[in-house]
Order: C-alpha cells, then sequence, then structure tokens
C-alpha cells in the first residue's frame, strides 16, 4: 500500500533547527527563515559541531551574506510557485522585490552570479517541478494544472515542460505510471 | 407426403371396416330372410298337412258316412267296412295332427272339439246301425239319430272349415308379414351391395392415386439417391445411419470408397470399421462412438484410417440423431475425407512459417544494419566537428570546403538511415494496439516539431478527435511525417496552414473504400496550402525512395511516406494524396472502426 | 558552483565514445572526476567494491557486451546504496518506446549520442547543471527526467 506525503520544508527544517540547538544546548530566539538569532557567542569549534551535526540532515551554517540572500531568493520562489492557494497574479520581479526588499535587478544579478542560472530560469525549474508533483497525484487534468501555474494554455505548459525536461507532459505521466507498475510486480 | 399417405391407409383401413361390415350385413340379413323363406315354407307345408289330414278325416267320415247310407240301404256289412276302418284312419290321422299341432295351442284345442264331435258322430254311427236290425227307416229314433248325424256331420264339417279357415288366416297373416319383409330384403340387400360396391370402387380409387404418387416420389427417391451417391463421390463424402434401438448400421456407397474399398463389400458394423481406423485414433474414436449413443448430437470427430494399401486418410464426422416415423431414434451421420485439405492446410503452415523467417531475418537485417551504421557515421560527424574546431585555422580554404562536403554528405546518410530505421521500426509484429487519445498524440506530434512550427509560423487547426484503438507510436509518427512533409514542402509565398478534420463514414458510402472490412470507418483529413503536387504521382509519391524532387530543391529520402502508407497498412486502412499544384496538397487517411 | 569534485563515471564499450567524453569534460571548466569503464561486467565490480567512490552522476551505454547498460541500470536500481546516483542513458539512437522504456526502468536522464563535438559538451554540461541544481535545491530524485 503506498502513502502519499506533502512535505512542508521550512517546518521540518524549524523543527530540526530547534532539535539540534536543544540538543547543544544553545539557547536561541525568533527561528526564522533561515536565520536563528543565537543568544550566545559560539566558538568556532562549538559551531563545527553544531555543523556536524547539522550534516546528517544536509543542513548547512552559511557564511556567506550572498549566499544567504540567495538562498532566500530561492526560498520565496519555492513558496511562490507550490502555494496551494493563492495563484499569484502578481509579476514575480514584483513579488520577489517586495519580499526580501530589495531591486529585482540586484537580485537577479546576484543570483546569476552564485547560482550561474538565472531567476526566470529558477522559476521555470520550480514550476515544472510542481507540475510534475501535480501529474503523479492525478488529481488535476493537465488543463487544470496549466491553469493553477498560470500557463495560457496547456500547449504552453507542454512547451516548458518539454523545453525543459525533454518529455512531454503525458509521457511523464506515462512513465511514472508504468514505474508504479513495476514497483509493484517486484514487491 | 407421409402424412397424406397415412391418411390415406387410415382411409382405406376405414373403408375396408366399413365394407366388411356392409358385408357381414348383407351376411346377416340374407340369412334372415333364407331363415323366413324356409320357415314360412314350412309353415305352409305344416298347413297344406294339416288341411290334408283334416280332409283326410272328413273323407274318411264321408266314407263312413257311405259306408252307413250303403248298409241301411243294402244291409250288407260290407259296406260297414269303411266306418270301422275310418276309426283307426281318423285316429291315426289324429295323431298325425297331433304332432303337427304341437305348437300351436289355437289349433289343438279346435281339434280337440273337432274330435269330441268326430266322436260323437261315431257314436252316432253305432247308435244308428245298432238300432238298425228292426230295420225300419221310418223309425224316429233312427231318422233323429240320422238327423243328428248330419248335424254332427255338419257341425265337424264347420269345425273343420273353421279350423282350416284358422289355419289359412294365420297362414295369410304370416305370409303377408313375410311377404312385407321379403319385399324390402332385397331392395335393402341391393342398396347395401351397391354401396359397397362404391365404397370398394373410392378404396381403389385412393389406392390408385396413392400408388400412382408413391411411384412418382419413388422415382425421385431414386434419381435422389443417384445424385446424392454422384455428390458423395464428388466431395468425397460418405454417409451412415445407425438404428441405436436394433443396433444396425447402413453405410453409403461411398464411405465404403473412403475406406479404400469398393461399395457394400463387407458388412456395416462397428467392428468392421474399426478394422481401417487407425491404431492411435482407435481408442479416442471408441470414446466417441461410446458418447454418440449417449448424446444428441455427435460434435465433430476427426480421426485417420488406413487403406488396405497403406494410404492414411483423414477423416471427419459429424453426426445427429433424429426420431423416424416408429419413434425411435437413428442416428445420421456424414463423414468427409478432409486428407487435401489437411494436407495444403499443412503445406500452407509450413509456407508460411517460411515466409514469417524470411521476413524476421529482413526485418533484423533492416533494423540492424540501419542501426549499426548510424555509430560510424556518428563518429564521422564528431571527429569532423572536432577538426572543424580545432584545427579551423590550419587549414586551406579548400580543406575547409571539403570538410564542409564531408558534413553534408554524411549529414545526408544519417537522414536516410534514420528513415530507414524508422521504416523498419514500423513494422506491426509485437506491437500493441491500445485505446489512445488522438488528440494527445497529435499534440506530441506537434511539439516534436515545435521548433519548426514556430520559426515558420505555421498554423494548425483540427478536429477533436475521438479516442481509437491504434499503436499510439505509430499513429503519433504519421502525424510528425505528414505535418513536416507539409511543413517542408511550404509556398514561399505564404506560411503554411495545415487543417486537420476529422469524420466517421459508412464504408459503403466513400468510393475510395474498395474492399471495406467494418461498415465505419475514421476518416481524417490533412490539408495544406504549400506547393502541392501533380496529381499524376498521387500513387507514386508513397513509393519506396520515390521522391518527386532532388535533394538539392528540397531535403528528403523518399522513406517518409512509404512509412505513413506501412503504419496505416498496420492499421488495415488506406491513405490517398491528391494535389493541386501552386495550391496545396490533401493526404486522406481512412481507418476502420471495430 | 561548489567546491567538492562532482563525481562522473561513463560505461562505454566504444573507445572513441570514452575519448570523446574525457575530452568533452576537459574542455569543460567544471570541477569534475571522471572514471570510465569498458563494459558493465567492470562498472558493477567497481560499485560493489568498498573503496569505490560513488559518481553523482553515472552514463551508461545501452549497447556493451558482457552486461548490458539496461541490466546494470536495473542492478543499480535495486541496491539502495546506489539510490543517490543520478543514471543517464548514454546512447545511439533507440526507438522512442525503448527510450521511454529505460526511463520506467529509473534511469533519470536519456542522452542520445550527438554527432558533434561542440552539442556534446553542451549536454553534458547541461546535465551536470541540472543535477547539480536538483542536488542544491533539495528537489525530489524520483522526478528527475531528462531527455536530451
Amino acid at each position: 500500500m503506498t502513502l502519499f506525503f506533502k512535505f512542508d520544508f521550512n517546518a521540518i527544517c524549524q523543527t530540526v533547527l530547534e532539535q539540534v540547538l536543544n540538543n547543544n544546548n544553545i539557547k536561541y530566539k525568533n527561528v526564522g527563515f533561515g536565520e536563528i538569532e543565537v543568544l550566545e557567542k559560539i566558538t568556532p569549534e562549538k559551531q563545527q559541531d553544531l555543523q556536524n551535526e547539522l550534516d546528517t540532515f544536509n543542513i548547512e551554517i552559511v557564511e556567506n551574506q550572498k549566499s544567504i540572500l540567495v538562498q532566500k531568493i530561492k526560498d520565496t520562489i519555492t513558496d511562490m510557485v507550490f502555494n496551494e492557494d493563492t495563484v499569484v497574479n502578481v509579476k514575480s520581479s514584483v513579488y520577489l522585490s517586495e519580499a526580501l526588499g530589495h531591486s529585482y535587478g540586484y537580485l537577479s544579478n546576484l543570483f546569476s552570479e552564485v547560482t550561474y542560472t538565472s531567476i526566470e530560469n529558477f522559476i521555470i525549474i520550480q514550476k515544472i517541478e510542481y507540475a510534475k508533483q501535480l501529474v503523479i497525484k492525478q488529481d488535476l487534468s493537465l488543463t487544470e494544472i496549466a491553469f493553477k501555474l498560470n500557463y495560457s494554455s496547456v500547449a504552453h505548459l507542454s512547451t516548458q515542460f518539454k523545453n525543459t525536461t525533454g518529455i512531454t507532459p503525458t509521457a511523464f505521466q506515462r512513465i511514472i505510471a508504468k514505474r508504479r507498475d513495476l514497483n509493484q510486480q517486484n514487491n | 407426403m407421409i402424412k397424406t399417405l397415412s391418411n390415406n391407409i387410415s382411409f382405406l383401413r376405414a373403408m375396408l371396416y366399413i365394407s366388411a361390415l356392409v358385408i357381414l350385413v348383407v351376411g346377416a340379413l340374407t340369412y334372415r330372410s333364407v331363415t323366413e323363406v324356409t320357415k314360412s315354407s314350412e309353415m305352409i307345408t305344416h298347413t297344406y298337412k294339416v288341411n290334408v289330414e283334416l280332409e283326410q278325416i272328413l273323407s274318411y267320415l264321408k266314407d263312413a258316412e257311405t259306408g252307413q247310407r250303403g248298409y241301411i240301404i243294402t244291409n250288407d256289412s260290407v259296406f260297414l267296412e269303411p266306418y270301422l276302418s275310418a276309426r283307426n284312419r281318423i285316429n291315426n290321422s289324429f295323431a298325425e295332427l297331433k304332432v303337427l299341432t304341437k305348437n300351436t295351442p289355437q289349433l289343438k284345442s279346435k281339434l280337440i272339439d273337432v274330435n269330441t264331435l268326430i266322436n260323437k258322430r261315431l257314436i252316432a254311427f253305432k247308435t244308428s246301425y245298432r238300432s238298425l236290425p228292426k230295420k225300419d227307416i221310418e223309425d224316429p229314433n233312427f231318422i233323429s239319430n240320422f238327423r243328428n248325424g248330419k248335424t254332427l256331420m255338419d257341425s265337424i264339417r264347420d269345425q273343420i272349415k273353421g279350423v282350416i279357415k284358422l289355419q289359412n288366416n294365420l297362414l295369410n297373416k304370416r305370409s303377408d308379414e313375410y311377404r312385407s319383409d321379403l319385399m324390402a330384403t332385397p331392395l335393402l340387400l341391393f342398396s347395401l351391395l351397391l354401396c359397397s360396391l362404391i365404397l370398394m370402387y373410392l378404396a381403389y380409387n385412393s389406392i390408385y392415386k396413392n400408388i400412382k404418387r408413391l411411384k412418382i416420389t419413388n422415382e425421385e427417391l431414386e434419381i435422389f439417391k443417384e445424385s446424392t451417391n454422384q455428390s458423395e463421390i464428388v466431395s468425397k463424402h460418405g454417409s451412415w445411419t445407425w438404428d441405436q434401438n436394433n443396433d444396425v448400421f447402413t453405410f453409403s456407397d461411398n464411405l465404403y470408397r473412403l475406406l479404400g474399398e469398393q461399395p457394400q463389400s463387407f458388412e456395416p458394423t462397428i467392428q468392421n470399421f474399426m478394422q481401417y481406423v487407425h491404431p492411435e485414433d482407435v481408442e479416442q474414436l471408441s470414446q466417441q462412438v461410446e458418447n454418440m449413443k449417449k448424446n444428441v448430437e455427435l460434435p465433430y470427430i476427426y480421426y485417420r484410417v488406413v487403406h488396405k494399401n497403406g494410404n492414411i486418410k483423414h477423416l471427419k464426422a459429424y453426426g445427429k440423431s433424429i426420431i423416424n416415423d416408429e419413434e425411435e431414434t437413428v442416428l445420421l451421420g456424414t463423414t468427409a475425407d478432409i486428407t487435401d485439405e489437411i494436407i495444403s492446410f499443412r503445406a500452407l503452415e509450413e509456407r508460411n512459417l517460411e515466409l514469417e523467417r524470411n521476413n524476421q531475418e529482413l526485418s533484423s537485417f533492416n533494423y540492424v544494419a540501419s542501426h549499426d551504421l548510424q555509430e560510424p557515421l556518428r563518429k564521422i560527424q564528431t571527429f569532423l566537428s572536432r577538426l572543424e574546431d580545432e584545427e579551423a585555422e590550419k587549414l586551406s580554404d579548400r580543406g575547409t570546403r571539403y570538410i564542409d562536403r564531408i558534413q553534408n554528405a554524411a549529414t545526408r546518410m544519417r537522414l536516410l538511415i534514420d528513415d530507414l530505421l524508422q521504416f523498419s521500426r514500423s513494422n506491426k509484429a509485437d506491437k500493441v494496439f491500445e485505446e489512445s487519445n488522438i488528440n494527445l498524440l497529435l499534440e506530441a506530434a506537434k511539439q516534436d516539431l515545435a521548433e519548426v512550427i514556430s520559426a515558420e509560423d505555421v498554423v494548425i487547426t483540427s478536429d477533436a478527435f475521438p479516442s481509437m484503438t491504434v499503436i499510439p507510436f505509430q499513429i503519433q509518427q504519421l502525424f510528425v511525417n505528414l505535418l513536416g512533409n507539409a511543413i517542408k514542402y511550404k509556398s514561399e509565398k505564404r506560411s503554411p496552414v495545415i487543417n486537420i478534420t476529422h469524420q466517421v463514414i459508412e464504408a459503403d458510402n466513400d468510393a475510395q473504400i474498395t474492399k471495406p472490412t467494418k461498415p465505419f470507418y475514421h476518416k481524417i483529413t490533412f490539408t495544406d496550402n504549400g506547393i502541392g503536387f501533380d496529381n499524376e504521382y498521387a500513387d507514386q509519391i508513397f513509393v519506396l525512395f520515390s521522391r518527386l524532387h532532388n535533394k538539392d530543391e528540397y531535403s528528403g529520402t523518399g522513406i517518409g511516406l512509404s512509412i505513413c502508407k506501412k503504419i496505416i497498412e498496420n492499421h488495415k486502412g488506406h491513405i490517398i494524396a491528391k494535389g493541386k499544384p501552386g495550391i496545396g496538397a490533401t493526404f486522406i487517411i481512412y481507418l476502420p472502426i471495430d | 558552483m561548489q567546491e567538492d569534485y562532482i563525481n562522473i563515471i561513463l560505461a562505454d564499450d566504444d573507445e572513441d565514445d570514452r575519448m570523446f567524453f574525457t575530452d568533452a569534460f576537459e574542455d569543460l571548466k567544471m570541477t569534475t572526476k571522471v572514471q570510465t569503464f569498458n563494459d558493465g561486467v567492470y562498472l558493477m565490480d567497481y560499485l560493489n567494491s568498498t573503496e569505490a567512490t560513488l559518481p553523482n552522476v553515472l552514463f551508461l551505454d545501452l549497447n556493451m557486451p558482457r552486461k548490458s547498460g539496461l541490466e546494470c541500470l536495473q542492478e543499480i536500481k535495486q541496491d539502495p546504496k546506489f539510490k543517490d546516483i543520478a543514471i543517464a542513458i548514454y546512447s545511439t539512437s533507440a526507438s522512442e518506446e525503448d527510450i521511454e522504456n529505460t526511463f520506467v526502468q529509473g534511469a533519470n536522464i536519456y542522452i542520445k549520442k550527438p554527432s558533434s563535438f561542440k552539442k556534446l559538451k553542451k549536454v553534458l554540461s547541461e546535465v551536470v547543471t541540472i543535477n547539480w541544481q536538483y542536488h542544491t535545491n533539495n528537489m525530489n530524485k524520483d522526478n528527475f527526467l531528462l531527455r536530451l
């Protein structure tokens, strides 16, 4: 029997962080968006210990300010795309600059510098990822998915899907279904 | 026919019974008449005998009287003789009469009266002649006695007359009765005999007609039997019947021939038949024969027989039981010699296998050749590209040009191999037909051509397609090829517009479908506004490697449309092309609907 | 990008293709460590050995002697210790159904071997980049499907 899950990464990360901090007896406050206000000075060794523990969860203590911002951009975009309720009608550039308090131009340049890809590209990647998840869930038709993700038509979605992954959404659907059958056979 | 015949038989039986009845009645009536006649003649005889006796008595009395008179006259005792003998004679007669009248009490009593009177008379005689010695004829006693005697005589006569009359009356009455009977009887007899004759005639008529009919039927049967025999010979059948109740078989002439024997050359029994059955099939056949007895219908059974000369023949038998006139179950069977069919079937199977093997080899060859040719070609192209990239500066102009031409040639070869590979992949073998969403396949095809579609501003309009049972990848390939062609052969004056329509049509209504396999077809039409082609080449363009342009004008391998045709044929449909030079081309696809 | 090496492994029985592959990565300015194996058996022997450094991306040719790319794919998918490897099928042209089948069997990427060196470099660079993106953004590797 297969159980399906939906993940809220931010919630998970926060919970993990809190646990690790508590285990290490580090006082903190305001566990926010990728940030913790630590209420005591941390020695480098302590930070290394902390880092080691966090390594098991693939959580990295980021030094670089730029990286931090870039990570924020990524998280904001992820949130924006994977939003269950609102179809964001605001342009992504406006949304981002408002959410992060910087001009879009600055954000864009920074992002490209650090990740070597553009924000637009990243947005597309996220959208397609979300589309993949929706396709797998089988709740919505392609038209509904296209609408939900702000595409003007199914064809538009298909085109971008194919451009990004090299295969059509229907082929993707088919492959996932056949994979499922194969797994059931093997188990 | 049998019905009417049996009705006729009932009719004849009825006739027979009626006739018998009539004859019996006639006989009875005749018997009665004869006895009546005998009876009445006896009666007459009887009456006359009685009369005679009575007359005799009278005569005796008269004689006695005459004698007495004579004696009185002559006093000669000779004359007394009749008187003396009269008594005896009269007694005798009375005795006779007694016998004669023993059944007639009326007469009996009368005769007793007469007898009494006669006795009185005789006494009177005695008295009279006793009183005669005085010889006084004038003696008043004598005269009164004489007169008494006369009176008695008269009474006797009267009585006798009375008796006679009575008898005659009786006789008359009886003969009157008989007469009426006797009158009626001959008439009745005659009319009955007439009826009988008529019935006999009718019966005869009926029998005659039936015999005639039977004769005709018989003749027809003979002809039919003969033609059946002949048809059995021609179609290599034999037939048999099995009366299950009496376990009696009949085999038709040709059944014997199927066993390699002369007709009716041995007694038709199961055992004799089994002698000819192939030893390996005997057990199964015996089992099925057993089943035959229980079941109404014998399903097809197959077995072999071996002729005396060693030939093995394959037979196929079928039997069905029917109930005949006498409510008995008879199994009718037909056995056919299917040896020829089996032989040709086996030959066909072998040929098929051979063909399949051949096809398989060709297919593999095609596939492997195309596939394995790609590798070295790719290497050539890749190394060429590396050469271009890294040694560009060191090459002369000519060198660069040559490398260019090599690249072109290689590219062309690449295209050819790709198309050949595609062609070999469009075999039907082990391809699965699935219920598919044709609209999605069309979308996917458009996706494949997305680049060129946007580059050339191609406008594609299409009807909504219903789902169809197809090989999805092949139909997608078909769409890609047709759309690709429409775009490739676009007109320079305008951007390509392609319209795809769909209809469901009745096979009979469209002249293009020459040998419809299903009543309804999908009709899919691709129309473009490209350069078109001369309709003269409508068939040729589907031929493998056939092109209407050389490779410098338009790229292409001449395989694309052949692939389309092959795919359509895999789906048991047709494809037709129509072209108008300078205006556009139309491709019509027919796919049968299951 | 990042400081660590990206580990790449190729299994291909064709000498020229192995050469193209390693040359391409050399030209690309990515921090990659490339290993090649001549067939499926050598590959699996290495992967199953204790000193193995598991690759981030594994490129598999389909037509190899002794053990085909598909067999390797199936073996790898069944072993949980290989679950983090992104598998790319690197092959000459195959039919649509065969390509789809490799995805169904668990491949993440299908690459049709290009016939120009430039194209090869582009393709390889894309694969590595996209794989890296999946890695950094914690995206679901199961849905990582790419066809080039």
